[in-house]
């Protein structure tokens, strides 16, 4: 169990809070959950403690479909953060998700100087981390759609 | 009604800036405030207002009363705001309002850090909050300003076809003007060939289109009525016009990556001061990254949307330009103190001080930007009031 606020947020690992448990958990089920306004069904991405449209607490989910297309990226050549200076070059995208929120993400699998703008890709989920409280988690990550499966 | 020409900068104190080993942050923001008050020709008493932005390498809760205990200060009205890059304006616009509506008549503002020898920059999960976004992207290597703002870079140049040597020719503009300034860190001159031979960062940004990473230095501003401000040693730079703006739902909102809230702001400050985008002589952008100026010049109205590139590529940002901007070299070149050595030129500007002067200039905008151009602020100053 961390101690200081330094322990607590030296790891490069999300920590899961009240707001975004359910969202993790999700992941552990290789579900990629879309936070569902229950009062006026605003779909919204990083999840929060209230719907940014009417601020109603009345909050559930919705399963993506996991498609989703490149909406910006940069390939980064100089980690800043200790964790990923073996990753470089690694590519931090944000996808529109296919019912429309944006999300920030990595896309995997292909030759960075590959990825553009408008690329469809597709969900999948990274292996298991702990948060610092000890809490199971995955990343949902997103590869190249297959065009056979477009 | 409006606060335009009700107010004026009538100090400007500045430090060195850069590297500074051994100067406390308090030190060098004192030594702001006394340059400021010798500048305006005032006595430490007749301050009545301190209004502070907490360094970035130790932000501080209660850092505008600590700050006030070390000047010895009894003030009728205490302030400490911190919105990333658009504080200082802030900061000078919450002034000229306290003046103006009567809660105080000297009011200084001041900044400084000693993060580029001293204490390390501590601007993350910390200052975030664990859980919340974007904190928690941290997961996926997004640690550090390049990679916040590259995603947005990149989709402006494929939006627009704004190339690459156009993010250049900013730098090259700006360190331009550096090299005319002695207190600048970088002064040798870049031409856009060295440009494209310098190393990316966060593609499409390179190292020479990020603000300069950590600077020593302290900026301070006495803020005070239009009328006292006459009476003093030194020309007022008015504040004809402020607005603050945001838009805080960051990268989710897929407007956000091709124009900032200081498309907001500027309107703000041009209704309020009775200007237009034509009527400015001189710019002051906050030049976090080249790409950031860009969009700015479209935001504030001095180009059509996807022209900044074009206009600052044909020589426009330097003193034969349309729209001479960052005359002391702004934060690609002249130093990193977020935000407030840009609004210390702006007035340099209008004071007629600068190493890089533009010819009558009477009427200077300055921009501030902070949260990853979540915030805005702007002000507009003049060398009379209308």
């Amino acid at each position: 169990m961390p101690h200081t606020l330094t322990e607590l947020v030296a790891g490069a690992v999300p920590i899961v809070v009240e707001e975004t448990r359910g969202y993790w958990e999700g992941t552990l089920e290789e579900k990629l959950l879309i936070q569902k306004c229950n009062t006026c069904g605003h779909f919204q991405m990083p999840w929060g403690p209230c719907c940014t449209r009417c601020l109603s607490q009345d909050l559930g989910s919705q399963q993506a479909s996991g498609r989703a297309t490149v909406y910006s990226f940069t390939v980064v050549r100089q980690a800043i953060h200790p964790d990923f200076s073996a990753q470089v070059p690694y590519v931090l995208a944000d996808v529109q998700l296919e019912e429309g929120p944006i999300m920030t993400s990595n896309v995997t699998d292909i030759d960075p100087e590959g990825v553009s703008i408008g690329m469809p890709v597709r969900v999948w989920f990274d292996e298991e981390l702990e948060d610092a409280f000890h809490v199971k988690l995955r990343l949902p990550k997103f590869r190249p759609q297959e065009t056979t499966e477009a | 009604m409006s606060i335009s020409g009700k107010t004026a900068i009538a100090g400007l104190g500045v430090t060195a800036f850069g590297k500074l080993p051994g100067r406390s942050a308090w030190s060098l923001q004192t030594e702001a405030v006394k340059r400021a008050l010798d500048d305006a020709g005032l006595e430490k008493e007749d301050v009545d207002g301190l209004l502070t932005a907490p360094p970035l390498a130790e932000p501080l809760l209660l850092h505008a009363e600590q700050l006030g205990g070390k000047l010895g200060l009894k003030a009728n009205y205490l302030s400490q705001k911190f919105i990333g890059g658009a504080t200082a304006l802030a900061l000078v616009a919450e002034a000229a309002m306290a003046i103006d509506a009567g809660l105080c008549e000297v009011a200084v503002c001041v900044y400084g850090e000693n993060a580029k020898t001293g204490m390390p920059m501590l601007f993350g999960r910390a200052q975030m909050g664990r859980g919340q976004p974007p904190s928690d992207d941290i997961a996926y290597g997004l640690a550090g300003g390049p990679i916040m703002e590259a995603r947005a870079a990149r989709r402006y140049m494929n939006e627009y076809g704004v190339t690459e040597e156009m993010l250049g020719s900013v730098a090259v503009s700006f360190r331009e003007h550096a090299s005319r300034n002695p207190g600048a860190t970088y002064r040798d001159p870049l031409t856009i060939e060295q440009y494209l031979q310098n190393r990316y960062v966060s593609e499409p940004l390179r190292v020479l289109d990020c603000t300069i990473g950590a600077s020593d230095g302290a900026v301070a501003v006495v803020v005070t009525s239009a009328a006292r401000a006459r009476d003093l040693k030194k020309p007022p730079a008015y504040i004809a016009g402020a607005g603050v703006a945001a838009n805080l739902q960051g990268l989710s909102d897929p407007d956000h990556y091709t124009s900032y809230p200081g498309a907001r702001s500027s309107q703000t400050a041009y209704r309020m001061a009775g200007l237009e985008p034509t009527d400015v002589d001189v710019a002051q952008f906050y030049d976090c990254f080249t790409s950031t100026v860009l969009i700015t010049i479209e935001d504030y109205g001095f180009c059509k949307r996807g022209d900044a590139g074009h206009f600052a590529f044909e020589g426009n940002l330097t003193l034969k330009g349309q729209l001479p901007s960052n005359t002391s070299g702004g934060m690609l070149s002249e130093a990193n103190l977020v935000g407030w050595n840009v609004l210390a030129e702006g007035i340099r500007q209008i004071r007629g001080e600068s190493t890089s002067q533009v010819d009558d200039a009477e009427v200077c905008i300055v921009a501030g930007q902070g949260g990853f151009h979540a915030a805005h602020s702007t002000l507009l100053l003049t060398k009379e009031t209308r």
